[in-house]
C-alpha cells in the first residue's frame, strides 16, 4: 500500500520558492554549460545548449513562472514526451520522499499565470515544497 | 497513403554486414576509451597519445559507416515510375517507353524521399507535354513510341539525375515571348540571353500559372515549384531542349543533407552559420570606403556592387540584438549607437557635455574633427551577399570566420516560432551556433520578393550591357611564382581558399584537395602554359573555378586582389595557349588567363582518361 504511493521529489529553489519535480523526470543536472542565446524567442527561453551532440532548449524557470530571472543557476535536464529540455533553476536542495496521498492541492490564492504551473504542495516538517506541473510548463 | 509514407520515413533497411561493422567499431571505441582513461589516470602521455589516435581513426570510420546506413538506392523511387509513365501514356493514347539507368546509385534517405515528388512531376510533364501522339511522331519520322530516359550517376561528389525525352521539345522564342508578355524580363535582357537561358526562364516563379503559357511552351506547368523543391535540397536544375528532338532536364543533388558546407559569421558574441548554397560572396568594405560604397535610398541602405544596387539588411536589427562594438582605443565593448551603417562613431557626446559643464571652458561641444575617424581596421564593415530563389541581398554582420562543414540539428519545439533560423549546429569548441534561414530573414525584414529579384535581374543585365560598352571588368589579380602578375575575370571565380600545402593529396598521378566532401583537382598555370612553377610555401592560395558544372582549383601565389579596370588587352605579344593576352594593371604587365582553355586542356584530359 505504502510503496507505490511514495514519490521521490528533487527539490530546488526558483527565487524564494522551493519547488519540486518527480526525480524520474530528471535526466541529469549540469553546472556550467554555455548557453547560446536565440534572439527573437520568448523571453523565458534562455537559449540552446549542446548536450552531448543534442541541441536542447533551455528555459529560465524564474521568468517562466513570472518571477525574476534565476541567479547562480544550474541546468536540470528533464525529459518530457520525446523531447529533452533544460530548466534553469537556482540552488539545488535535497531529494525529499513524499507520500503522494499527502500532497495537497495548490492554495486557491495562488492563481493566475503562476498558479497553473503548480499541481500541488507538499509539506515536510520544516518546509513547503511546491510541485511543478511539467506538462504546463513545457507547453508552448 | 500518408500513413504509409510516415511508416517509410520511420524505418530503414540496413545491410547486416554494415551493422556488423558498426558493432565492431563500437567495441573498438569502448576499448580505446578504456585505454584513454587508463592513460589519463596513470598520467602516461604515450598511452594517451596512442589512444587519442585510435579514437580519431575509429570516429571517422564510425561516422562513415553510420552515414552509409542512411544511404538508400534510388531504386526505391525509380521503381514506381515505370507504372506512372505506363498509366499516363495509356490514358492519353500515347506510347512511351521508360528506360531507367542507375537504379543502384545511393542517396541519403531524406533526399530520396524529397525528390520523389519533383521527379514524378517532371516525368508526367514528359508524357503530358513532351511526347507527341503516335501519328504525329510517325509524321516526324520518329518511332511511334516515345523514349523517356531516366539516368542517375555519380559525378564530382554529387549525384546527377537526368530525365530525357525525344518529344517535341520547347521553343525558346515562344517562352521568351510569353515571359516578355508577363513582364518578367525586359527586351534588353532578352537580347543578352542565349537559347539555354531562354528555356530556363520557365523556372521563374509565376511563369507557368497562366494557361496560355503552358499551351505555347508545352512544358511549363509547375516548373517553378519543382525547382523550388529541388533548390531546398541544395540541388541545381538545368534544362536543355531542341524543338522536335526532345528535352533534357539535369538535376544535381548533394549526397546528403545532414552535413552542409557553411560560412560561419560572427555577430556580437555569437556565431551563426550561413549555408554555402545561399552564399554568393563575402565583401569587406574598408573603413575609409564605407561612406562612398554604402548609400541610402530613403531609409534603406544599399550597396553598389559592380553596378548593381544590393539591399543591405542589418542582421542584428532583424534578430533584435543590441549591437555592440569594440572601442578601438580601449578594447571594451560598448553598445552601438550608430543608426546608419555609414555613420561615424564619435565619443560619447553626453558625457562630454557633462565634462564641459563641469570645467566650463570656453570650448563647449568641440566641433567635429574634420579628419574622418573611420580609418581603423576594426571599423571595416562585413557584408555577406546571399541569395535564395527569389531574394538577393547583403547581410551586414560583424565578421567572417571559417568555412566549415556543419552537421544540421533541429531546434526544439519551443523555438519553432522563431523565424530566421533553419536549425542549429555544434562548433568545434562544443558551443552551439544557429543556422540562418536566408529566405525567412528576408521575409522578416519585409523585403519584397518580386521587387528585389526583378530589379536585380534588370540591373544585372543593364550592368552587363554597360560593361560591354565601356569594358570595365572586375579582375582577380594574383601571382604565379616570382614571375609577373596574372589576372582572371572575377565573375568566373567561385571561391578563393587558402590551404596548407600538406593537405594536398596525390591521387592517380594528379593533385587533389578534399573540398566540401568531394575531390577538387588542383592545377597550376605552369602545367599548360610556359609559365614556371609556383613557389610552394606552407600555405598556397587556391582559386576555385566552376565551369560547366565542373570545379577546378588553380594554385597561385598571393597576394590575391580584386580590381576593376578597363581592359585594353594586347592580344599579340604575349599570347600563348592558356593566356589570352596581356595588359597593364596597376602599372604592371599582367597576363590574362584563359580559364576556358585551361579547364578544357586540364580537365578534358581527365575526363578522357
Amino acid at each position: 500500500m505504502a510503496a507505490p504511493s511514495l514519490l521521490e521529489l528533487a527539490t530546488f529553489y526558483v527565487g524564494e520558492t522551493l519547488c519540486g519535480i518527480d526525480i524520474l523526470n530528471i535526466q541529469e543536472i549540469n553546472n556550467h554549460t554555455e548557453i547560446t542565446p536565440v534572439h527573437g524567442s520568448d523571453n523565458w527561453v534562455k537559449g540552446v545548449i549542446n548536450l552531448r551532440g543534442r541541441i536542447l532548449t533551455v528555459m529560465d524557470m524564474g521568468l517562466r513562472l513570472g518571477l525574476l530571472p534565476v541567479k547562480d543557476s544550474r541546468t536540470l535536464v528533464v525529459g518530457y514526451e520525446d523531447e529533452h529540455l533544460g530548466l534553469l533553476v537556482g540552488e539545488i536542495e535535497e531529494v525529499v520522499i513524499a507520500d503522494s496521498l499527502k500532497i495537497e492541492p495548490p492554495p486557491p490564492n495562488l492563481n493566475g499565470a503562476q498558479g497553473r504551473f503548480f499541481k500541488g504542495v507538499f509539506k515536510t516538517d520544516t518546509k513547503l515544497i511546491a510541485l511543478l506541473d511539467l506538462k504546463t510548463i513545457l507547453e508552448t | 497513403m500518408s500513413e504509409d509514407q510516415a511508416r517509410q520515413a520511420g524505418s530503414l533497411r540496413v545491410n547486416v554486414h554494415l551493422l556488423d561493422s558498426l558493432m565492431t567499431l563500437a567495441g573498438e571505441l569502448v576499448l580505446s576509451r578504456n585505454q584513454l582513461t587508463q592513460g589519463i589516470s596513470t598520467s602516461n602521455a604515450r598511452t594517451v597519445e596512442v589512444a587519442g589516435q585510435r579514437i580519431d581513426l575509429i570516429t571517422s570510420e564510425l561516422q562513415e559507416a553510420i552515414m552509409r546506413t542512411r544511404m538508400q538506392p534510388l531504386a526505391n523511387v525509380f521503381d514506381k515510375f515505370g507504372r506512372i509513365v505506363r498509366d499516363l501514356s495509356l490514358s492519353q493514347d500515347k506510347k512511351a517507353e521508360l528506360s531507367i539507368h542507375g537504379n543502384e546509385v545511393e542517396l541519403d534517405k531524406t533526399i530520396i524521399e524529397a525528390i520523389q515528388e519533383p521527379l514524378t512531376h517532371l516525368l508526367r510533364n514528359c508524357v503530358d507535354h513532351g511526347i507527341e501522339k503516335p501519328e504525329i511522331r510517325l509524321q516526324k519520322n520518329k518511332p511511334d513510341a516515345g523514349a523517356i530516359k531516366l539516368k542517375a550517376f555519380h559525378e564530382a561528389g554529387q549525384v546527377n539525375i537526368e530525365i530525357e525525352d525525344d518529344g517535341k521539345g520547347m521553343d525558346p522564342e515562344a517562352i521568351a515571348a510569353s515571359a516578355l508578355g508577363k513582364g518578367m524580363v525586359s527586351e534588353t535582357e532578352l537580347l543578352t540571353m542565349g537559347t539555354r537561358e531562354k528555356i530556363n526562364l520557365i523556372f521563374l516563379p509565376g511563369f507557368s500559372t497562366a494557361q496560355q503559357v503552358t499551351d505555347v511552351s508545352g512544358q511549363g506547368a509547375g516548373m517553378d515549384v519543382v525547382k523550388a523543391n529541388l533548390d531546398r535540397l541544395g540541388g541545381i536544375t538545368d534544362i536543355e531542349s531542341v524543338i522536335d528532338k526532345g528535352t533534357r532536364i539535369r538535376i544535381k543533388l548533394p549526397l546528403t543533407l545532414a552535413i552542409i558546407p557553411s560560412q560561419i559569421i560572427s555577430l556580437g558574441r555569437e556565431r551563426y552559420a550561413i549555408p554555402q548554397v545561399n552564399l554568393d560572396e563575402l565583401i569587406r568594405i574598408p573603413a575609409a570606403q564605407v561612406k562612398e560604397r554604402i548609400e541610402r535610398v530613403g531609409n534603406a541602405p544599399v550597396l553598389r556592387l559592380r553596378g548593381v544596387l544590393l539591399p543591405i539588411l542589418n542582421l542584428a536589427e532583424i534578430l533584435g540584438i543590441l549591437r555592440t562594438y569594440k572601442d578601438p582605443a580601449t578594447g571594451e565593448e560598448k553598445p552601438e549607437r550608430r543608426i546608419n551603417i555609414a555613420d561615424r562613431r564619435s565619443p560619447d557626446l553626453s558625457s562630454r557635455a557633462e565634462e564641459n559643464t563641469k570645467t566650463d571652458t570656453s570650448e563647449k561641444l568641440q566641433p567635429r574633427k574634420n579628419k574622418d575617424r573611420r580609418y581603423r581596421a576594426e571599423s571595416a564593415i562585413h557584408i555577406a551577399v546571399v541569395s535564395t530563389g527569389t531574394f538577393r541581398y547583403g547581410l551586414l554582420v560583424d565578421g567572417f570566420m571559417d568555412s566549415e562543414e556543419i552537421v544540421v540539428k533541429p531546434l526544439g519545439r519551443h523555438l519553432t516560432g522563431c523565424k530566421g533560423y533553419a536549425g542549429a549546429t555544434i562548433m568545434g569548441d562544443g558551443r552551439v551556433a544557429l543556422i540562418l534561414d536566408v529566405a525567412s530573414l528576408a521575409a522578416m525584414a519585409s523585403l519584397s520578393a518580386a521587387d528585389t529579384s526583378a530589379s536585380h535581374l534588370h540591373q544585372a543585365h543593364g550592368d552587363k550591357i554597360k560593361s560591354l560598352k565601356d569594358d570595365k571588368t572586375a579582375l582577380l589579380l594574383f601571382r604565379n611564382g616570382e614571375q609577373g602578375q596574372c589576372a582572371v575575370p572575377l565573375d568566373l571565380v567561385e571561391r578563393i581558399e587558402r590551404i596548407r600545402a600538406a593537405d594536398i593529396e596525390y591521387a592517380g598521378g594528379r593533385r587533389v584537395l578534399q573540398y566540401r566532401g568531394g575531390s577538387l583537382p588542383l592545377h597550376e598555370l605552369g602545367e599548360c602554359t610556359s609559365l614556371g612553377p609556383i613557389s610552394v610555401n606552407e600555405e598556397v592560395d587556391v582559386i576555385v573555378f566552376r565551369i560547366d558544372g565542373r570545379e577546378m582549383g588553380l594554385m597561385v601565389n598571393g597576394p590575391v586582389d580584386a580590381v576593376e579596370v578597363t581592359i585594353e588587352m594586347d592580344q599579340r605579344t604575349l599570347k600563348q595557349p592558356g593566356i589570352m593576352g596581356s595588359m597593364i594593371v596597376n602599372s604592371r604587365t599582367t597576363l590574362m588567363v584563359d580559364i576556358f582553355t585551361l579547364v578544357r586542356t586540364l580537365l578534358g584530359s581527365a575526363v578522357d582518361a
